[in-house]
């Protein structure tokens, strides 16, 4: 038992360090930086504030050690560990992959086309292809996540974060973690199946510091802006087509006029379709969290506990169950 | 004090030596009563080396085109003054023999060759009797391959003997019935004369044709592999009594522990010290028991070390199964892509053959191991065929009047997907660890490569 706990601890905290040492994660310590050099120059520029009032604006401690940031923080530690446990039970991409791979093989034979492409390409198709399905049924999960009040009531937990930092995509409850994986497993794990069967061996990820290159290339452009106080906007034409810091900064607006829009991550065109595309602004000046947010929901014990309670509510007809925030606009309108 | 002092280190003496008896195959003391001759060691294994030295050497002659008379002298043949063909000296490797009876005198291959029926291979013959008739086509060809039906006999012959002769004696026989408390018993020699019992010159048999240096466990299994290729630097390695010359009996790695050596140097599997290990401890067992006959308790232990034998080494040759299935995957794939170019296919096809009958000689000596694979092995042969598919997608389906009839079959890509399928198979029923060219490796690769989703992060 105290073999097992030393070692959990270990891989808990080689979990936590990875979370700033890799990068596959959002908040490497690389993207971090960059995006801190790309705020400063942004706030010089937009703001005309010189070098050091930028820093200080940056770094002002009622933002990075405010409740809301404080919580953000201390999910972001206790949820490595619950996902370290909850990793058995999920489903494994090779898994996956191994069972396409094996069916697609059983059902039809693989066309002679592919061998054609040469390797270069065959990967430019792959990683560009897992880059769009990615992105593409994030946008859809998380509009799932905003209208189905069973699935709000998770979700709410990261729309509860009243001041912005890089680290509030971190502020999930575990149980959107879990849907966030699985997504991730069957959307990474059909298209690893369907290559390997088409390209067979030829298959490889274009990747820069350890991640799909296009993520690490949009990452390192800014990304962790989009948790920010600072509304880096694109202008309208490149946001047709990116999602820019601040139209995600649009998308945590307490604002009901904001609510439901900019579901996407890195591409726009997801939002675009499905209408709930708002462009942003180098001026806007919003307020973030919930409006009818409780004060205790910055607690930990309330952010983990109280979305199950509320879920629960859904599914008992004889109470009036959460209502999701889809459901409060419509209901506004 | 120095009484104290005294038990010490003579216990650590006992200790050291008995560690230093446990990881070498050697020096076990002569426990037969009453015995008068002037050995004074029990273990004995030379004739097993001696028939892997005729492996080897009938490897190496049909793959130069041998005639039949060549190749049966070392396949039947069991007259004095057969020059060992391989192994050979070699710079930076000199072996100590040069004659097979210099091992052991009046050996042969086919007496030893699985008598059971073989499936995987047209005409309803025995293991012997396939053996036999792949040596007859195997002379008819230029240099053991056969371009008409694929068979690359060189190959065939030499996987297969390696399963209807070695793996079948050891499994099916030494370490089966022959481990009977009635049948050569421990309390008795051998043979009249012999410096070793019954029960422990079975058990060294089967050890010998497994084909390991006797002092393996000091070995790392990349030492082995090196030996067994005849490497300088594998010299230093093998020579273990430091004559300046490797002995074809106990220094040098043949056949399956070869395979093992080359599995487990990849590092997922254990398969050489494995085994090695578990003859050790029951040849140790057995000379424990002093030349009594085994109590029911110590030959059901012995039963024990048998049985991880048996599984491991079956698991071992469908590692091979599993590699060899890799191999003719990719060479599936590069041929077809020549074919649509419409370009040259002669050396791929080679490749393709070559692999095709290491792949198959593995898939056969699972066959010989005396218990029925069932299921498992109906679906391998039905994969596998009775050949590879050839390029006019055609197949050996038949042995009529002692020549190989083909038929029209799957087509190369169709054959592909089936090799994906044998991998599989190996995984599913023997647990396969190393899995040399796993036609899915990319897969894991991918999933490495994209990283976990443990982060929890979101949008």
């Amino acid at each position: 038992m105290m073999e097992w706990l030393l070692s959990f601890i270990q891989s808990w905290f080689a979990e936590l360090t990875g979370l700033v040492n890799q990068g596959s994660k959002r908040v490497f310590v690389g993207y971090l930086l960059s995006a801190a050099i790309i705020a400063v120059v942004w706030l010089m520029w937009q703001r005309r504030l010189n070098f050091l009032s930028a820093l200080g604006w940056l770094f002002q401690r009622k933002l990075w050690w405010s409740h809301s940031s404080r919580s953000d923080y201390q999910l972001m530690v206790l949820n490595q560990a619950v996902m370290l446990l909850l990793s058995p039970l999920l489903l494994s991409k090779l898994a996956l992959a191994t069972a396409l791979f094996y069916g697609l093989n059983d059902w039809i034979s693989r066309p002679l086309w592919s061998s054609e492409i040469s390797v270069f390409w065959t990967s430019v198709l792959f990683t560009s292809c897992l880059f769009v399905v990615d992105d593409a049924s994030r946008y859809y999960l998380h509009r799932l996540m905003h209208r189905w009040p069973a699935l709000w009531a998770f979700h709410r937990v990261h729309h509860t974060a009243q001041s912005l930092t890089p680290f509030t995509v971190l502020r999930t409850h575990p149980v959107e973690g879990v849907l966030f994986g699985l997504r991730s497993a069957i959307v990474q794990g059909l298209l690893i199946g369907l290559f390997v069967f088409v390209f067979g061996d030829r298959v490889t990820l274009l990747s820069l510091l350890g991640a799909n290159v296009f993520t690490a290339v949009l990452n390192i452009l800014g990304s962790n802006l989009r948790h920010s106080p600072v509304p880096f906007s694109y202008g309208k034409t490149l946001e047709s087509w990116l999602i820019s810091p601040a139209q995600h900064q649009i998308h945590h607006s307490q604002a009901s006029a904001h609510w439901d829009k900019n579901f996407g991550v890195f591409i726009a065109l997801w939002d675009r379709m499905g209408n709930t595309l708002e462009y942003g602004s180098n001026t806007q000046q919003l307020t973030y969290g919930l409006p009818d947010q409780k004060l205790n929901e910055h607690q930990l014990v309330t952010l983990y506990w109280q979305p199950f309670k509320s879920c629960w509510r859904c599914f008992q007809r004889s109470k009036p169950g959460p209502i999701s925030q889809t459901q409060q606009m419509r209901h506004d309108k | 004090m120095n009484k104290t002092l005294l038990s010490i280190v003579v216990g650590a003496s006992i200790a050291l030596s008995a560690q230093t008896h446990a990881a070498v195959y050697a020096d076990f003391p002569v426990t037969v009563k009453n015995y008068t001759g002037d050995k004074i060691h029990s273990e004995s294994f030379a004739g097993q080396m001696a028939r892997h030295n005729l492996h080897n050497s009938v490897k190496k002659l049909v793959s130069k085109g041998a005639s039949l008379e060549q190749t049966s002298a070392y396949f039947n043949g069991k007259a004095a003054g057969r020059a060992i063909i391989n192994p050979v000296s070699k710079d930076g490797f000199p072996v100590l023999q040069t004659q097979v009876d210099e091992l052991s005198a009046g050996k042969n291959l086919s007496g030893k060759a699985y008598k059971g029926l073989i499936t995987g291979m047209p005409g309803g013959l025995t293991g012997a009797e396939l053996l036999e008739l792949m040596m007859v086509k195997a002379a008819q060809t230029e240099s053991g391959f056969d371009p008409l039906t694929g068979y690359d006999y060189t190959q065939l012959i030499s996987k297969f003997t390696m399963g209807a002769v070695f793996y079948n004696q050891a499994v099916d026989s030494y370490l089966d019935e022959k481990l009977a408390a009635d049948t050569k018993p421990n309390n008795k020699a051998y043979k009249d004369g012999a410096a070793y019992t019954g029960k422990e010159h079975v058990w060294d048999e089967a050890f010998g044709y497994f084909g390991a240096p006797a002092h393996t466990l000091e070995l790392t299994a990349e030492d082995v592999y090196l030996i067994a290729k005849q490497k300088p630097e594998g010299f230093a390695k093998a020579d273990y009594n430091g004559d300046g010359k490797v002995s074809l009996v106990t220094e040098m790695a043949y056949a399956h522990a070869y395979y093992a050596a080359a599995f487990d140097k990849g590092g997922k599997t254990q398969y050489l010290h494995t085994i090695v290990q578990a003859f050790v401890d029951g040849r140790n067992l057995i000379s424990s028991a002093n030349g009594e006959a085994l109590t029911d308790a110590q030959r059901s232990e012995l039963m024990g070390y048998a049985k991880v034998i048996k599984v491991q080494w079956q698991r071992l040759i469908a590692e091979a199964v599993f590699k060899y299935a890799g191999s003719v995957y990719g060479d599936l794939e590069k041929l077809e892509t020549i074919i649509e170019a419409n370009g040259d296919a002669v050396k791929a096809y080679r490749s393709y053959a070559k692999h095709w009958g290491e792949l198959k000689g593995f898939a056969l000596a699972l066959e010989a191991g005396g218990v029925n694979l069932g299921e498992t092995g109906v679906k391998m042969n039905r994969l596998l065929g009775y050949s590879p598919v050839l390029l006019g997608n055609t197949q050996v389906v038949a042995l009529v009047n002692g020549e190989f009839v083909q038929s029209s079959s799957v087509s190369l890509s169709e054959y592909r997907v089936h090799m994906i399928k044998v991998q599989k198979l190996m995984i599913d029923a023997f647990g396969v660890e190393a899995r040399s060219k796993d036609v899915t490796a990319n897969l894991a690769e991918l999933v490495d490569a994209l990283g976990d989703a443990l982060a929890a992060e979101n949008d």
